[in-house]
C-alpha cells in the first residue's frame, strides 16, 4: 500500500508545482494519472520511484517499509519507466540478460526466462537486433519486458503511448493490461485519453496545484 | 636531395630487416607506454566519473585544474620528477632515477590528465537515464558504473588512444629520467634525438617512420571511435 502525506514539491526556489495532504493507495489498480502539461505528473511519478527527494512530506510504500529519499528503494518492486525508456547499447535480448545477470540468474534458468519474455512481448523475431534501432513502440516493448522479468509489485509509467502510432498503442496497451493481470499496480501518467487510458479503473488528476483522486472519473479532492 | 635519398632507403632496410637494436627500441617504448597506460587508466576513470557525476564544492576549479594539465609541457614532469628521485631528492631512496619505472611514473603523469579529461567528456555526455535505468532494474553501485563505462566504452577507447599517442611520442621527461642508456631506456624518441645529433640519420628516421606509421593507425582508430561514439551517444 502507499501513503502519501503533506507531500509538497517544486524547482529551486519556486513555488511547489503541487501539494497533497493525503492520499493512501492500496496498490492493486490500474491508474490513469492525468494533468496538463507542467503540471507535475512525471515529477509525481518519479518521486514515488524514489528517484527524486521529496521537498516536504512523505511517501511510504508498505510492501517495501520507509523508502529512502532519492534513491530506488527495492529494484523490482516499484519501477519507474522513463518516457523514451533508456535502452543499453546491445542486442535486444542483451538488454534482458543484464537484468538476468544482476539478480544472479545463470545458464538455461537466464535463457529460458529471457526467451520466454521476449516470445510473451512479441519481440522474439528482433532478439539479436540491436536494441537502439527497434521503433518506439519496439523500444516500450522492450522496456516493458525488462521490467516484466522482475515480477514488479507496481510500475509507473510516465506517458507510455505517447508519439506511438496507433498500432504501436494497441500493442503496448494489450502488454500493460496482461501485465496488469498479472497482479502488477500500474500508474500510468497521459495527458491525452487512449484506448489504454479507458481500460483504467481508478484516476488521479492533477489539477489547481493539488491531487484529485476518482473512482469512475467522480473526482474527489484530497 | 640525393642524400636524404640514400638515408630513407637505408632507414627502411632497417625497418624491413627487422634490425634488432631497431625493434628493441621500439620495444621498449611500447613496453614503457602500454604499462603507463595500463596504471593510469584505473585511477583516472574514478576521477572522471567523480568530476561527471558527483556534484560538490571546487567541482568547476577540479575540472579546470586538469585541463591546465593537459597543456603540462613535458620536460617540466621530467624536471620535477628528477628533483624527486634524484639521490638527494626526497624518494631518492628509491633509486628510479634512469630506470623503465622512472619513465613509466613520468608518462603515467602525462597520460593521467589526458584520460581524466577526455573520460570526463565522455562520462558526462551519457544520458543520466542509463544510470537510473541500472539502479531500478536492480544493478548495484559497482554493476551501475560497469554499465556506464560499457556505454561509453568507445569515448573509453578514444581516451586511451590519444592518452598513448601523447606518452608514446613525448621526449622531455623520458631524456631526463630515463637517460636514453642502451638497451634499457632507450626509447624511440629518445633515440632518435641521439642518432640526429650523432649524424647517424638512416636509424632516426626509420623510428620517426614507425612513429608517424603509429600516429597515422591511432588517427584512424580514433576517428572511427568518435563516430561510433557519436552514434551511441544521440540515442
Amino acid at each position: 500500500m502507499l501513503e502519501v502525506s503533506q507531500l509538497a514539491h517544486g524547482f529551486d526556489r519556486q513555488p511547489a508545482l503541487w501539494e497533497i495532504s493525503h492520499l493512501q493507495w492500496q496498490g492493486r489498480s490500474l491508474v490513469h494519472l492525468r494533468g496538463d502539461n507542467g503540471s507535475g505528473k512525471t515529477t509525481l511519478l518519479r518521486l514515488l520511484a524514489g528517484l527524486e527527494a521529496p521537498r516536504q512530506g512523505s511517501i511510504r510504500w508498505t510492501l517495501t517499509g520507509a523508502m529512502p529519499a532519492a534513491s530506488p528503494p527495492c529494484p523490482g518492486r516499484v519501477l519507474y519507466l522513463h518516457q523514451q525508456p533508456y535502452l543499453f547499447d546491445t542486442s535486444v535480448a542483451g538488454n534482458l540478460r543484464y537484468v538476468a545477470r544482476w539478480h544472479g540468474w545463470r545458464g538455461n534458468m537466464a535463457r529460458d526466462r529471457v526467451a520466454a519474455m521476449l516470445e510473451r512481448c512479441g519481440l522474439a523475431a528482433h532478439a539479436t537486433q540491436r536494441a537502439r534501432s527497434l521503433s518506439g513502440g519496439e523500444r516500450m516493448r522492450l522496456a516493458l519486458a525488462r521490467a516484466w522479468l522482475l515480477s514488479p509489485r507496481v510500475l509507473l509509467l510516465d506517458e507510455p503511448t505517447a508519439s506511438l502510432d496507433r498500432q504501436a498503442i494497441a500493442d503496448v496497451s494489450t502488454l500493460i493490461s496482461s501485465l496488469h493481470e498479472t497482479g502488477c499496480a500500474i500508474v500510468l501518467s497521459a495527458h491525452q485519453p487512449s484506448v489504454l487510458t479507458e481500460r483504467c479503473d481508478e484516476y488521479w488528476c492533477l489539477e489547481q496545484r493539488c491531487l484529485k483522486v476518482s473512482a469512475f472519473k467522480q473526482a474527489v479532492a484530497v | 636531395m640525393h642524400e636524404l635519398m640514400n638515408t630513407s632507403r637505408e632507414a627502411l632496410h632497417l625497418l624491413v630487416s627487422l634490425d634488432p637494436a631497431l625493434w628493441e627500441i621500439i620495444g621498449v617504448s611500447f613496453r614503457v607506454s602500454l604499462t603507463a597506460i595500463l596504471v593510469a587508466l584505473p585511477p583516472s576513470l574514478l576521477i572522471a566519473l567523480l568530476l561527471a557525476r558527483v556534484a560538490f564544492p571546487g567541482r568547476w576549479f577540479a575540472i579546470s585544474l586538469v585541463n591546465t594539465f593537459m597543456a603540462v609541457p613535458t620536460v617540466v614532469v621530467g624536471l620535477v620528477l628528477f628533483m624527486l628521485l634524484s639521490r638527494s631528492g626526497p624518494l631518492g631512496e628509491l633509486r628510479l632515477l634512469f630506470t623503465q619505472r622512472a619513465m613509466i611514473l613520468g608518462q603515467i603523469l602525462l597520460a593521467m590528465p589526458v584520460l581524466t579529461a577526455m573520460l570526463h567528456s565522455t562520462l558526462q555526455s551519457i544520458d543520466q537515464r542509463a544510470w537510473e535505468t541500472a539502479r531500478q532494474l536492480g544493478a548495484g553501485w559497482w554493476q551501475s558504473l560497469w554499465v556506464l563505462i560499457r556505454e561509453a566504452r568507445f569515448g573509453v577507447i578514444a581516451a586511451v588512444l590519444a592518452a598513448f599517442g601523447r606518452i608514446i611520442a613525448e621526449v622531455g621527461s623520458a631524456v631526463m629520467i630515463g637517460g636514453n642508456i642502451e638497451h634499457f631506456t632507450r626509447t624511440i624518441t629518445t633515440a632518435i634525438a641521439l642518432e640526429t645529433l650523432k649524424g647517424e640519420f638512416a636509424q632516426g628516421l626509420a623510428l620517426g617512420l614507425v612513429l608517424l606509421l603509429l600516429a597515422l593507425v591511432l588517427n584512424v582508430l580514433l576517428g572511427v571511435m568518435r563516430g561510433r561514439g557519436h552514434q551511441t551517444v544521440s540515442v
